[in-house]
């Protein structure tokens, strides 16, 4: 062969080659973003642990009709300016078709407007996000603790805890914090409570004024809206400052690891309960079954707790929702898979979970449980009970 | 190019230019060059990071200017970039003026409360008036995060500010954010240097080196300090708003003292009281996570949590400040002005003190 | 009512620890340490981890925890402050931000900055109040160390070699080198007892809070403290951090807790324009303020 002839031979060889060879972006692509490192990190590291062990199981099962989800996950530090960087390149670089996880409620408002912008769809988990509520804003969903709902369901909780009198909340200094100890409040108040309110600041040097000032107001029941660290510093020092009636967590993140820690600093574990939307990883349903073969099989290094629940209830929702968009799933399509999607939880929670046109949050189930510190695990009090939005006034 | 007369002045003209030698002016030339392409031919994603490190380099001059400059320690710049930031906001909700009002409400209210904080701030020098600044910092979040909460719940989820819009046209792509900052950028650095070689500048300059000698020679220590408190105050207000509205988005706990600290490591790192210095210095820092990040495949598996990347972006920024205090004082600046003497002289190897250096 | 002065003096015990250790640093070498707060937290995350849980018991794990405030301590002045003597002040300070920073970025790397509780074990009734609540274990021994503390650091500065010589370098380190102290030992002994003294308030702060990244604002709280009460004083750093504590927990009380966090700004801020070299710090030169 003359020597045009073989150059044009061996490139139209090394074009085919490099065709047949680089793979058809098939694989699902799917981005999580929370705070991993930052002040939270108590909260959402075990909700994005959760949920990669849900996205592993899968992948190990053999993903959706053969192909697999690909997880980036991103740290973004509860920074504003990190969020909305990584936002961009989980959609722009990654091309991510949904974006899982998400972390504290200040950074939302910025982080979905830009989600809408870029039009792709944001479901959280803790914390929830009122975009989602009806009338739900587009790309934004939830599967979480909305602030405003807890405080009610909390609420209604209350009565189950066996004692009358005044409840005292308290909170840290944020809008989230402030926001669920007014619904708290109108709740508690319809079944017959009395109401006072400590809040104090994020960074504090010493709880211990800040748990006498709450015990001064000779509460029956202290309930505590914020995290893991809050809840260390302040059940130990309610107790030295005298208050030893039942103490009600309000599970924002809260794990069981972190009520031990809290129950032994403490000195005991008597009286302390939570009031949380999913449920504790101890019963014997399949579901909870489930989520321990995968913890073991894929070695999870924490222990599994309440909190990773709820990043797997997560998961099953990106499974169910990517399932129905099927081969071929953009971001725009699975926003409209999402807004019509209904997911058996098998247990985790105390119903569905179903997302509409116009209401991205749904029906969201509560239930209250009691902390057994010789078992170290959290026993239930009550069944669930069902709350539809907020119910108090508005946001 | 390098060989013809360099260390002479050959002309009255020539001394008043910035740039002196004629390859300094290529080279500015170059970089313009390149920095028109380069929105062209990078994705998205990468055009929003140097966005960033734009706006960063606005800060950083500013901050240069009061720390750099005239030696006043200022631990309190986020504050005015919250200041600016808030001013935005209080625009937007009031008006309907948009950018246009905003920008220059935002600087004149950072100069209002420059002068505010610069008239006690002056009493104090060094260490005194570095915690002075760090009081002012967190009184202003203070007051931020009062105001955020008095608009209510919708705003606790960060408070969301439209695009800017200017006569008509909104500026939202990227791109388009890119050319208006670089100009920005080139704006305030061609400030920046015509100051230094004013008599405001070298009296800023004297103050820093030796204020009471500079006391003794007649200057105004006083007016000049405060003098500077209010222009960099109000630059980094500006600064403040530009970043609002290119995030479009405002929340008081965005203004952490660790901005102020990144803001410092950018001088630091650049180079205290230099223009460049202050651009490299935040290009630096503001890029230095995405690099960590980049390297962070190569760390092995055990060392890689969930929040081990963080670690090590943090812990680099840390590392890099100790080890420019350490082995090079005078910044990026001095590096790039050592290279600049070794092709200007060789084979000589020092060159004579210019004027705003020690 | 009780109560209320107990828990004050307790609050003034951890206060007057981290500012006494900051007076001592700023006296030693005139720098002011920005990173004192980070330091402690990663002292007390050390004695949590890799005190307590390697050795086992308390004295244990304050003895790691003193090996490696050693370690900590000499290799920040040998390697780094050591170099920036003849630089101005600021830069300085500008390090010690970088230490700030390392030490954060440590606590994330090591133990992901979690929230880690210190379980002394002491949190039990010593004396209880009349009205609830009780005087912990923890309580007293947090007094207790602080008066320890500041007894033997008053003994070693009056009655020690080493002490006399510090106090030369404090007030002169050129006259006192050319005495023959040598600056560069009592420096690092500055730098050592600092971190020392950090250790011990992060390790009591530990123990009645949670240690985690949001905690090392109490390096704030100590430096309201010091500054209020003079940098260079010891008797500053306990009548600042009993001032410190007395305002912050009367607002809690009294006003509004949410205020407590900006209120020993209003007092350093009110202070300064008063006195600006503190309480009791010594009236600067005019060359420093």
């Amino acid at each position: 062969m003359n020597f045009e002839l073989k150059r044009k031979a061996v490139t139209a060889g090394i074009v085919m080659g490099v065709m047949l060879s680089s793979p058809v972006r098939a694989d699902y692509q799917i981005g999580f973003m929370t705070d991993l490192s930052g002040a939270l990190s108590d909260a959402y590291t075990p909700i994005w642990e959760g949920f990669d062990l849900y996205v592993k199981a899968l992948n190990a099962k053999g993903g959706i009709d053969g192909e697999k989800i690909v997880l980036h996950t991103e740290d973004d530090g509860l920074n504003l300016q990190k969020a909305i960087s990584l936002t961009k390149k989980l959609a722009l670089q990654q091309k991510v078709i949904g974006i899982f996880g998400l972390s504290v409620s200040s950074i939302h408002g910025p982080v979905f407007e830009e989600l809408r912008r870029l039009k792709v769809p944001a479901v959280t988990a803790f914390s929830a996000t009122s975009d989602s509520l009806a009338p739900a804003k587009p790309f934004s969903f939830s599967t979480g603790s909305l602030f405003q709902i807890a405080g009610e369901a909390i609420g209604e909780l209350t009565p189950k805890l066996g004692v009358k009198g005044k409840v005292v909340g308290m909170t840290i200094d944020t809008v989230g914090g402030r926001a669920a100890l007014r619904h708290n409040k109108l709740a508690v108040e319809r079944v017959g409570y009395g109401w006072d309110e400590v809040a104090f600041p994020i960074q504090s040097v010493d709880f211990t004024p800040f748990a006498q000032a709450a015990a001064a107001k000779n509460p029956a029941i202290v309930v505590g809206h914020y995290g893991t660290a809050q809840n260390l510093g302040i059940i130990p020092a309610l107790r030295r400052s005298g208050f030893a009636g039942p103490y009600l967590i309000a599970n924002y993140g809260v794990t069981e690891t972190a009520i031990e820690g809290a129950a032994k600093a403490a000195g005991s574990g008597e009286n302390i309960y939570v009031v949380s939307r999913y449920a504790p990883p101890q019963e014997n349903i399949p579901a909870v079954e489930q989520i321990r073969a995968a913890a073991k099989a894929h070695n999870l290094k924490s222990s599994l707790t309440q909190v990773h629940v709820e990043g797997w209830v997560l998961g099953m929702v990106m499974h169910a929702a990517v399932t129905k968009c099927g081969k071929g799933c953009t971001a725009e399509k699975l926003n409209e898979t999402l807004e019509n999607l209904n997911v058996n939880t098998g247990g985790l929670t105390g119903g569905p979970i179903v997302f509409t046109k116009d209401n991205h949050y749904g029906a969201s189930f509560w239930r209250l449980y009691k902390w057994n510190n010789a078992s170290r695990k959290l026993d239930p009090v009550s069944e669930w009970i069902r709350r539809d939005g907020i119910e108090f006034g508005s946001l | 190019m390098f060989n013809e007369a360099p260390n002479l002045v050959t002309s009255q003209q020539q001394r008043g230019f910035i740039l002196k030698r004629r390859y300094q002016r290529v080279l500015l030339a170059i970089v313009v060059v390149i920095a028109a392409i380069l929105p062209f031919s990078i994705s998205q994603y990468h055009i929003h990071l140097f966005n960033l490190a734009l706006i960063a380099s606005i800060g950083a001059l500013s901050l240069n200017l009061l720390t750099g400059l005239t030696g006043q320690v200022s631990l309190g710049h986020a504050a005015f970039l919250a200041i600016g930031a808030f001013s935005a906001v209080i625009v937007e909700r009031m008006t309907s003026v948009g950018i246009t009002l905003a920008l220059p409400v935002a600087a004149i209210a950072g100069g209002v409360i420059g002068l505010l904080v610069g008239i006690p701030a002056t009493r104090f020098r060094g260490m005194y008036l570095a915690v002075t600044t760090l009081a002012m910092h967190y009184a202003t979040v203070f007051v931020a995060k009062w105001y955020q909460m008095k608009l209510g719940v919708s705003a606790s989820e960060g408070i969301v500010i439209p695009s800017p819009q200017m006569f008509g046209y909104t500026l939202s792509d990227d791109r388009h954010w890119y050319f208006v900052l670089a100009l920005m950028v080139g704006i305030v650095m061609w400030l920046f240097l015509n100051i230094l070689r004013s008599r405001t500048g070298r009296a800023w300059i004297a103050i820093r080196d030796r204020d009471i000698s500079a006391e003794a020679l007649g200057i105004d220590v006083f007016k000049f300090k405060l003098s500077a408190f209010i222009i960099s105050s109000s630059i980094a207000s500006f600064t403040g708003a530009l970043l609002a509205y290119y995030t479009k988005s405002v929340s008081s706990d965005t203004f952490t003292f660790d901005i102020a600290v990144a803001y410092l490591a950018m001088i630091i790192i650049g180079g205290m009281g230099s223009p460049l210095g202050a651009v490299l210095g935040a290009f630096f820092v503001t890029f230095l996570p995405y690099i960590v990040e980049a390297g962070f495949d190569f760390v092995p598996v055990a060392w890689k949590g969930g929040g081990a990347l963080f670690g090590y972006q943090l812990g680099s920024v840390g590392l890099c400040i100790l080890v420019f205090v350490v082995f090079e004082p005078r910044g990026l600046v001095e590096i790039w002005r050592r290279v600049e003497t070794y092709f200007e002289r060789w084979p000589f190897r020092y060159r004579a003190l210019e004027p705003n250096q020690k | 009512m009780m109560q209320s002065i107990l828990t004050i003096v307790v609050l003034t015990s951890i206060y007057a620890i981290l500012a006494g250790g900051i007076v001592v640093l700023y006296r030693g070498t005139r720098v002011l340490n920005l990173a004192h707060g980070e330091l402690a937290i990663l002292l007390g995350y050390l004695f949590a981890t890799a005190g307590m849980q390697v050795t086992g018991s308390i004295l244990g794990g304050m003895a790691v925890v003193m090996v490696f405030s050693a370690i900590f301590g000499a290799g920040i002045y040998w390697l780094l402050m050591r170099h920036l003597i003849a630089q101005p002040f600021y830069v300085a300070i500008l390090a010690t931000i970088g230490i700030a920073i390392l030490a954060k970025a440590s606590i994330v790397l090591l133990w992901g900055g979690r929230a880690v509780n210190i379980e002394l074990g002491a949190n039990t009734v010593l004396y209880p109040y009349s009205t609830g609540g009780w005087f912990s274990y923890l309580d007293a021994i947090t007094i207790a160390t602080a008066v320890i503390f500041f007894i033997l650091l008053y003994y070693a500065l009056t009655s020690t070699r080493l002490g006399i010589q510090f106090r030369a370098v404090a007030e002169n380190p050129l006259l006192a080198s050319q005495r023959g102290v040598n600056v560069n030992t009592i420096m690092m002994v500055a730098w050592i007892v600092a971190l020392f003294a950090a250790s011990i308030a992060g390790v009591l702060y530990g123990s009645r809070s949670v240690l985690s990244l949001q905690a090392v604002v109490i390096g704030i709280g100590g430096l309201t403290a010091a500054l209020v009460g003079g940098l260079d004083s010891l008797r500053g750093a306990i009548a600042g951090a009993l001032l410190v504590a007395t305002v912050e927990y009367a607002t809690v009380r009294l006003i509004d807790p949410i205020l407590s966090q900006a209120i020993p700004f209003v007092l350093l801020l009110t202070v300064m324009m008063w006195r600006p070299w503190g309480i009791f710090g010594t009236r600067e030169e005019i060359q420093r303020v």
